[in-house]
């Protein structure tokens, strides 16, 4: 277990969220580990969300007893559900007897005997997998892709879209705070097909060298500019015809102080700051799809996903 | 033109084919759909490749400074001889332009054919498959991310933010065993938590004492002062706490132990902290001392971080709470936040505390830039701005003394500035108004005066028959003016009437608009003369004729003003 960390080491004036990490206002996020990662953090709650906490609670209490588990395939390719007491979402397990944050995992044995592990993907940790369960269309992480993840923190989530993509797609992990990056790296030890970049998402120049083109931007910084660190990113490494998606955050306010005009302000009711946000998004070539909520498991949350730079339509 | 293109492998120099294509910018993504396309508008010119991955590395943390490494250097040297350069990033365009003399460019165009190239990578770079792209890149990353890691900028703020965290939690932890303590040892001895507050001296006398039976046999002379100590012993004779077993006293002893312990060693983090301020921000300790200064660094991540905010909000950090709060419901702000603790803000009277608060943060913003940012290791600048902080509170505690002996009783009283009290339109018309009634009083004023001049005006008249009217206004008039000349002779009056009727003729049009008045208000008070009886009325009607006037006067006096 490890020690409370004072507030969070955030910056600023976020301290309280345990969010922001190594910089005044910015830099990915989730100032030291204030999201999971850490070995015995329970929940996201911990670090990141006061009152969001519910925590864990749900997912994985039952789910051991390997005989009754039945995994089928969800919807979204390399994405499974664990049919047991209580339904699961789960991933295939990359490197098989390992766990990444102590999430729990379940073995199953095939016809064939070989045996396949896959671990459990908590909705109240990871907005991916609230996504995922909230019904979104399409996730665009498929095996195989190349993801360019904004906003890592502490790698969770990243293990799981490395489960996703498999040993043929690549996740370019970015993240900033230097204490979260620790244990992105980490992680990406034993992930070879996850690069780590510790560096500001704000400056995709400084990770041109080691970015490729990608298939998808999966953003996750709580940032008041997020959509113009979406758009930053896009244009250097998002291929014509790609895919995003963002998680949008109501009530990040950086707090200029009181320079709070152009931050998103927590007093707009949620919708409007959505609505504002897919209207930026918008303006830079983006597409955008689908939006969902991710109630109940994040709150003041939405994913919005979207294309990029898409070909115009043939029949038109 | 050459594009300069930094993959994991290597660097690689492409030949712009077609630079027709780079003027429109919007179509040229659709040039890198294909590879046949893309061959044909660059191609490629040539290819350093990283030795091994520790050259990539140089290169890399080279490039993230936007300054060419050395094999870079050489690399364009050779290939890219008079030709401009199209680089990703301009700051290292504008290095390698002076460094090595060669035009770059750095636009939208460059970028989208720098995505371009990237889509197309594998297939214009022939001999770097996709697969040999990869692990150069997750180990050219590792090995950056270590790197970054390792050389991490906050690594001595760290430092100060754990210190101050184990230092808070251990205060709070000696104080539940403290409480823990006194509540145990209670039961056999609950006087002795009268009788000695501070919970250290309480674990010491408990570890001495034991059982309080001993406690008149024994010399607490190393631990309590005298008076405490005949306290201590006269109340273990009368106790009415409970008999204990020594088995339970062991255990409570051994609390005490854990109690003593824990306190030697907050004293000595707090020594370390306060070294560790003192190297690190010696002039932010200097002005608020090290506890403050070392929460101020843990609430904002990094003395670095701290350095960028400013000094309004140093002020206020520790306070975001409130500070929403009030911003949310529209009340007044904070004044301060954790510096309230800082030994300045302390001294200040109740009423001087938010003043001396913003002056001492932003004092404090200034020494924490000093610190974070500047060269100088002593504190020299933090205490010659304590000092002046510390002149600026007497000065301020010292008005306040002056103003109590009332020796700035001619003063302006300061009104408090309200944002919510009327502006604009709103203050002219009370402005208008103070004004109507300013001419209203000078009237009033007037014309009792008038009336006075009257009494005088009938002896001058039964006196001298020859006074003209025009004369008794002007001497009215004069009277108005200067009630001392009332008592003057009449012939003094007639002389001294004459020339202040010539001046009156010169002086403003105001005041010959008030003569008219007086002329009337004259005629008036000629008839008044000869008939005694009528006078009151007349000075009456005399009331209600200047205040038509004086009403036109007002709106005129509107006019000037709108």
């Amino acid at each position: 277990m490890r020690p409370p960390r004072g507030r969070g080491g955030g910056g600023g004036f976020r301290g309280g969220r345990g969010d922001g990490g190594g910089r005044g206002r910015g830099g990915g996020r989730g100032g030291g580990g204030g999201r999971g990662g850490g070995s015995a953090m329970r929940g996201r709650g911990g670090g990141r969300g006061g009152g969001r906490g519910g925590g864990r609670g749900r997912g994985g209490g039952g789910m051991k007893g390997g005989s009754k588990v039945v995994v089928e395939p969800h919807r979204h390719e390399g994405v499974f559900i664990a049919k047991g007491k209580e339904d699961a979402l789960v991933t295939k397990n990359l490197v098989a007897g390992e766990a990444v944050y102590n999430e729990k995992r379940i073995s199953v044995q095939n016809e064939d005997g070989t045996k396949v592990e896959y671990r459990i993907w908590n909705p109240f940790r990871s907005k991916l997998a609230a996504a995922v369960l909230g019904g979104v269309d399409n996730i665009w992480i498929k095996p195989g892709a190349r993801v360019l993840y904004l906003g890592a923190a502490s790698g969770t989530t990243v293990s799981h879209v490395s489960d996703i993509v498999g040993p043929n797609g690549v996740v370019y992990a970015v993240e900033f705070s230097h204490r979260s990056g620790r244990d992105l790296v980490n992680m990406a030890k034993k992930r070879t097909n996850v690069i780590p970049i510790i560096e500001d998402a704000r400056h995709p120049a400084k990770y041109r060298m080691l970015v490729g083109m990608v298939d998808v931007i999966f953003s996750d910084v709580a940032q008041p500019d997020q959509a113009r660190i979406l758009a930053l990113n896009a244009s250097y490494f998002l291929k014509a015809g790609g895919h995003f998606v963002i998680s949008i955050k109501v009530g990040v306010n950086s707090l200029q102080l009181y320079v709070l005009a152009n931050c998103i302000d927590s007093t707009v009711p949620a919708e409007a700051v959505f609505q504002s946000e897919v209207k930026k998004l918008q303006q830079e070539q983006f597409k955008p799809f689908e939006q969902v909520t991710l109630e109940p498991f994040e709150r003041d949350h939405a994913c919005v996903v979207g294309g990029y730079r898409m070909p115009k339509k043939q029949k038109a | 033109m050459l594009v300069l293109f930094e993959t994991p492998a290597g660097f690689a120099l492409f030949k712009v084919l077609d630079e027709g294509k780079l003027s429109k910018v919007e179509g040229l993504w659709q040039e890198f759909n294909s590879a046949e396309s893309a061959r044909q508008i660059v191609k490629l010119k040539a290819f350093s490749k990283f030795e091994n991955t520790s050259e990539a590395l140089k290169a890399a943390t080279c490039l993230l400074e936007s300054k060419p490494s050395k094999d870079l250097r050489k690399f364009l040297r050779t290939h890219c001889d008079g030709e401009t350069l199209a680089v990703a990033d301009s700051k290292l365009g504008n290095a390698i332009k002076d460094k090595l003399k060669i035009e770059c460019v750095h636009n939208n165009a460059v970028m989208e054919l720098m995505r371009g190239v990237r889509s197309q990578l594998t297939e214009l770079i022939s001999g770097l498959a996709g697969q040999d792209l990869q692990p150069m890149s997750l180990g050219l990353s590792h090995s950056l991310s270590r790197y970054k890691l390792k050389f991490s900028a906050d690594k001595v703020d760290t430092m100060i933010i754990q210190a101050i965290g184990l230092l808070d939690d251990l205060d709070k932890e000696l104080n539940t065993y403290a409480m823990r303590v006194r509540e145990w040892y209670g039961w056999h001895f609950p006087e002795l938590a009268k009788i000695i507050q501070d919970n250290i001296l309480y674990a010491k006398a408990v570890k001495l004492m034991g059982d309080r039976s001993n406690a008149a046999k024994l010399d607490f002379s190393e631990i309590l002062p005298e008076e405490v100590e005949a306290q201590l012993k006269e109340a273990a004779m009368i106790s009415m706490g409970t008999e204990v077993s020594d088995l339970d006293l062991l255990n409570i002893k051994e609390l005490c132990d854990q109690v003593l312990s824990l306190a030697e060693y907050r004293a000595q983090l707090y020594d370390y902290l306060k070294s560790r301020m003192n190297t690190v921000a010696p002039n932010l300790t200097a002005l608020v001392g090290e506890l403050v200064g070392a929460r101020l660094i843990a609430h904002g991540g990094s003395l670095l971080n701290l350095a960028k905010q400013p000094g309004s909000t140093v002020q206020i950090l520790g306070a975001e709470k409130a500070l929403f709060r009030a911003l949310k419901t529209k009340h007044a702000t904070p004044k301060y936040g954790l510096i309230y603790h800082a030994s300045l803000v302390g001294q200040a009277a109740p009423k001087h505390k938010g003043k001396i608060s913003r002056s001492l943060a932003s004092k404090t913003a200034l020494a924490i830039r000093y610190d974070a940012l500047g060269d100088g290791q002593d504190n020299s600048m933090g205490l010659e701005n304590r000092a002046k902080l510390e002149a600026r509170l007497r000065n301020l505690e010292g008005k306040e003394l002056g103003r109590a002996a009332g020796s700035a009783k001619g003063k302006p009283k300061i009104e408090v500035y309200d944002k919510d009290r009327k502006k604009g339109p709103g203050a002219m018309i009370t402005a208008a108004k103070v004004c109507i009634f300013l001419f209203l009083f000078s009237f009033f004023t007037y014309n009792p005066a008038a009336d006075s001049i009257l009494g005088l005006m009938e002896n001058a008249a039964s006196k001298d028959d020859e006074e003209k009217p025009m004369e008794e206004v002007a001497v009215g008039q004069e009277k108005k003016e200067k009630k001392k000349k009332k008592s003057k002779k009449a012939d003094d009056e007639r002389t001294n009437g004459n020339v202040e009727a010539e001046n009156e003729e010169s002086v403003k049009k105001e005041k010959k608009k008030r003569k008219k008045q007086v002329a009337e208000a004259g005629g008036e008070n000629v008839e008044a003369g000869e008939k005694k009886k009528k006078k009151r009325k007349h000075s009456e009607a005399n009331e209600e004729e200047s205040e038509v006037p004086s009403k036109k006067e007002k709106k005129k006096k509107k006019k000037n003003d709108d």
